[in-house]
């Protein structure tokens, strides 16, 4: 039994680790452009297939083709900022239904393009290691770690670094940031594009677990905008402590109920940390 | 605005009289619902200004409630609509209580009133023997209207046609009335600066939640009929893609109007029916036109004809 359960927990963090990372996308949107991008989940299934694109079809190696697939996500980011979010700064509405009107976009292509046939790379690092009586595959260590690692170094970027000092100190007060000399419109689309080039990462490494499919980002988005408010927004680890404590709490909670409410777990846990601290657990909005 | 509004209520009287083909009047059966739906919406969103996530979730619970009532214990269609509304008012209002009393707003609002949704169409998906899961229910009977003839079957498109569009009117003039009574002025209020109004002496959450439930039981009321015309009722009546749906008509029409997200619903739905296109690129299409027009057309439709503004 504690077995199952140590295994479970490692697992809710590797999914976790995943949320976490458009986690952080959103977190960051959210906190410097006044926006919820639900389109981040797009973006994630847009990393995916271009990832097994570059990998299957062009035959390139495979961290080539993740980091092939994050370029090519930035740039759609960086175009989609330029047209279009760049116009919904700081309206929470206008930004979502824009960044929802671009989900529809980019899965009715992807499915022109791709088919619903699920696209399969999760043979790229086989074998699994057994730990204690507990078995994990090695691919899910490995993306695990890069996620940590990434998120990590954001963490580190953002405060050891002038442009991450500019993005807090527009966070807490844009006009005295663009006083100080900040380019506020640019610091906007760097951000912007940043989340993107996360998400595109979170899916060109989703796609070796787990088979891909044009509509793998909305389930992915929801737990992540969860993750992010769970954390409370605005907190960059706290969007990797929110999407591991959603990973757990739902691996857990499927070991002791049925694992059809499997999604269900979280959003109770999700309510209830709202109604006790509605600034997230490590926020401090009231 | 008010002619305009009398002059489109005849014409929808006398359509069905030019148009017998049975596709325009699915069409304008489905927007007459999908209508009374983003009315109904807008009372929340745009008048009250909470966005809601729940109002699928209110429509699709109506919607099993009623069907299963009919189709597996025999009840009567028309008294089938009372436990449902009825269920529909308590769930709103506990939620509703839950969210007001914490003072949940703008994002976080529309997020735990989402997961709330989410929790109820998990349920539904998953308690088979009721609801038979993620196939849903298919829905043969038609509900029959007592006339001085004898029990009258409302089955055809004319039918329908005349009774989703009474169901219009009736969400549309509950939702005239309450904004025109001195509920509105409170609703007003609060959209504005609900801090202002509670210092005013406005019971900010008292009337957040009158909203809150009278939208979430006229989206149940749609949801009653909604099963019986389209012939089946699925979990996917409740998912979230539904709620943006209505979003996105309420903001096509124009936000803070009540007949902006009417007009809204007709040219949604009505708008994939008229591009001849394959389907993948229709949803692209779909979506390029609801970017297009937050961008471009802030205050929707009615915003662009430039007339003025519904009484609010």
């Amino acid at each position: 039994m504690s077995q199952l359960i140590i295994g479970q927990m490692l697992n809710g963090v590797i999914v976790g680790s995943l949320y976490g990372i458009i986690a952080l996308g959103v977190t960051l949107t959210f906190g410097l452009t006044g926006i919820v991008n639900f389109a981040l989940g797009a973006f994630m299934m847009l990393g995916a297939y271009t990832t097994w694109y570059f990998y299957d079809v062009l035959g390139l190696p495979y961290a080539l083709a993740v980091l092939g697939a994050v370029c090519a996500v930035s740039v759609v980011g960086y175009v989609s900022d330029r047209a279009l979010f760049q116009f919904t700064r700081g309206n929470l509405v206008n930004g979502l239904l824009v960044s929802i009107g671009m989900i529809s976009v980019f899965e009715a292509l992807v499915l022109a393009a791709f088919t619903t046939t699920p696209k399969d790379l999760t043979y790229v690092l086989p074998g699994a290691l057994n730990i204690a009586g507990i078995i994990l595959p090695k691919i899910k260590i490995v993306v695990c770690v890069v996620f940590l690692a990434v998120i990590f170094g954001t963490y580190l970027a953002l405060t050891r670094t002038w442009l991450g000092r500019a993005a807090f100190s527009y966070a807490q007060n844009p006009e005295a940031a663009a006083l100080m000399g900040v380019h506020t419109g640019r610091l906007q689309t760097i951000v912007v594009v940043y989340s993107t080039a996360l998400a595109g990462l979170g899916g060109g490494l989703y796609a070796s677990m787990y088979s891909i499919e044009p509509t793998i980002g909305s389930g992915y988005i929801l737990k992540a905008v969860e993750a992010a408010i769970l954390a409370g927004v605005g907190s960059v680890i706290g969007a990797l402590g929110g999407g591991i404590i959603l990973g757990i709490s739902e691996n857990i909670g499927s070991v002791f109920l049925p694992s059809a409410f499997r999604d269900a777990y979280g959003l109770v846990f999700l309510i209830a940390i709202l109604l006790v601290r509605p600034g997230g657990l490590f926020g401090d909005r009231p | 605005m008010r002619y305009a509004i009398a002059i489109g209520l005849l014409a929808a009287l006398l359509a069905p009289l030019i148009a017998h083909s049975d596709s325009v009047l699915a069409i304008a059966i489905y927007a007459f619902m999908a209508a009374s739906l983003a009315v109904s919406f807008n009372l929340i969103f745009g008048f009250t200004g909470q966005l809601s996530m729940f109002h699928a979730a209110s429509f699709g619970v109506s919607a099993y409630i009623v069907t299963i009532l009919v189709t597996t214990f025999g009840w009567n269609f028309w008294l089938a609509i009372a436990p449902a509304l009825a269920v529909v008012l308590i769930l709103s209002l506990i939620v509703g209580t839950i969210c007001f009393r914490f003072k949940l707003k703008e994002f976080y609002f529309a997020v735990v009133t989402m997961a709330f949704s989410e929790v109820l169409r998990l349920i539904i998906l998953n308690w088979n023997g009721m609801t038979n899961g993620s196939l849903g229910i298919t829905v043969v009977d038609r509900p029959s209207l007592w006339t001085p003839i004898g029990n009258v079957a409302i089955s055809g498109g004319v039918a329908w046609y005349y009774l989703t569009l009474a169901l219009l009117v009736v969400v549309y003039v509950v939702c005239h009335g309450v904004l025109s009574s001195w509920i509105g002025r409170c609703l007003a209020a609060i959209r504005l600066n609900d801090q202002l109004g509670e210092t005013l002496g406005i019971d900010v959450f008292k009337y957040k939640l009158l909203s809150f439930a009278i939208g979430s039981v006229l989206a149940g009321l749609v949801g009653a009929f909604y099963g019986f015309y389209s012939g089946f009722v699925e979990p996917h009546y409740l998912s979230i893609p539904l709620g943006l749906d209505i979003i996105a008509m309420v903001l096509l029409g124009g936000v803070g109007s009540l007949i902006g997200p009417v007009i809204g619903a007709f040219v949604l739905t009505a708008l994939p029916h008229v591009i001849e296109l394959s389907a993948e690129l229709r949803i692209a299409l779909y979506g390029s036109i609801l970017v297009f027009v937050i961008l471009v057309m802030p205050k929707g439709i009615v915003g662009l004809i430039g007339s003025k503004r519904n009484a609010a």
